[in-house]
């Protein structure tokens, strides 16, 4: 069953009909386990949350990158799709109600958790990992699309987990010029993934 | 930290039957009628309307008009607000219609100053009108956030706003049937207060929000 959802990405640069049929069967097979969690069947409730979760993860990856708090992140979303599961009716379709949420709790964790990324392990300065050269698959696709001052702040304070103050210093800017770059960052990544079609 | 299959294993294992929430439409009309049901007793309660006041609804259409209007205002914004407890169903074109329409509201108001649609009065004049605007928009406020964040609201605040201004802009609307007429009463005194309680629901919402964060 996981697999059709796998295979999405790959196929819809060869066959559109094919990706098209296998995103829609995704929909329906979501929809309908849902439906049956919401009536108390267990087994089908694992079933979509095991699902839910290799998706969630390739959707961040994807458009974030590939970072610590990504994991932190899947959790958050799968314990608010448990606490609003409630909220989804089967007369509507299953991805937007999920990407709402997990598109929420990204940003939400972004903007109140500091991320503790490692840099001893790797031997890098923080320098070094914002000045790392982007692309999509290794900063996700959003992230590329922010400014590089944008992208800096995000990474420095988000990603590494450096105070206000520690970024402002590697940046050799005022903390509170740091602030709004921050706060400015994340409004916009917000918007990117609003606008973006999951 | 629990990996991610310890965490689905204890969700599934915890899982309860929910029923699931179908129409958001119809809980906001309910919401809507109860309230305004709640609104007119308490005013009727409080004191005797405006004499003459339901004929001028039929004598003078703009009166009527404005009426309508806010009516109608009020119904998008709850309409607004229930949407925004259930996530994807939110509906932020809705919202600013609401908002455009209590800006156009408002400006009906603006115009009478100059231009009024009924030849202002004392005639009805409620002594405590703006704090029964503020008392009577409040339990029906309550009532409609509780029930919103028992849904998932993804912005709690922007929730609670929408439902405040329409919980409070019934009892304002239904002051100018009740009250005095003059625009610029109506606007200080009527909308006014409703506009805040609003504006207070989202920031007292916001800071529980918060607190709860923290």
């Amino acid at each position: 069953m996981r697999r059709s959802t796998q295979l999405v990405g790959a196929s819809q640069f060869i066959m559109p009909h094919i990706a098209n049929d296998l995103y829609q069967s995704d929909e329906a097979r979501w929809s309908a386990l849902m439906s049956s969690a919401q009536s108390g069947n267990e087994s089908d409730y694992r079933l979509l949350l095991s699902e839910l979760s290799a998706v969630i993860i390739r959707y961040l990856h994807s458009r974030i990158g590939e970072h610590d708090f990504i994991e932190d992140c899947v959790q958050e979303s799968l314990i608010a799709l448990h606490k609003a599961r409630h909220t989804y009716d089967p007369a509507r379709r299953f991805r937007p109600w999920m990407f709402a949420i997990v598109k929420h709790k990204a940003i939400d964790m972004l903007r109140h958790d500091r991320g503790r990324k490692d840099l001893v392990e790797t031997g890098q300065t923080p320098l070094d990992t914002v000045a790392e050269p982007l692309d999509d698959d290794a900063s996700g696709q959003l992230m590329g699309g922010l400014a590089p001052d944008d992208r800096q702040a995000i990474t420095l304070t988000k990603i590494i987990g450096l105070s206000n103050a520690e970024a402002a210093g590697q940046l050799s800017i005022s903390e509170s010029a740091m602030k709004v770059r921050v706060h400015r960052a994340i409004h916009r990544l917000k918007r990117l993934m609003e606008a973006d079609v999951a | 930290m629990k990996t991610t299959d310890e965490l689905i294993s204890q969700l599934a294992s915890e899982l309860e039957p929910v029923k699931p929430v179908k129409d958001t439409s119809a809980r906001s009309l309910v919401w809507l009628g109860l309230s305004t049901v709640f609104a007119l007793l308490a005013i009727h309660w409080y004191g005797p309307i405006r004499p003459g006041a339901l004929q001028q609804l039929l004598t003078h259409p703009r009166f009527m008009l404005e009426i309508l209007f806010g009516g109608a205002t009020i119904a998008v914004l709850a309409l607004a607000g229930f949407r925004s407890a259930i996530p994807a169903a939110s509906a932020p074109r809705l919202a600013f219609v609401g908002l455009v329409m209590l800006a156009l509201w408002l400006a009906s108001y603006l115009v009478g100053i100059v231009s009024p649609a009924l030849e202002p009065s004392m005639l009805g004049k409620r002594e405590h009108c703006v704090f029964e605007t503020f008392l009577y928009g409040l339990p029906p406020a309550v009532l409609g956030i509780v029930v919103c964040l028992r849904l998932y609201p993804l912005n709690p605040g922007v929730m609670a706003l929408r439902i405040g201004l329409a919980a409070g802009l019934i009892p304002a609307l239904y002051m100018q049937i009740a009250c005095m007429y003059d625009p610029v009463h109506a606007l200080t005194l009527h909308m006014l207060p409703g506009i805040l309680l609003g504006l207070g629901c989202a920031g007292l919402v916001w800071l529980l929000q918060r607190r709860q964060r923290n």
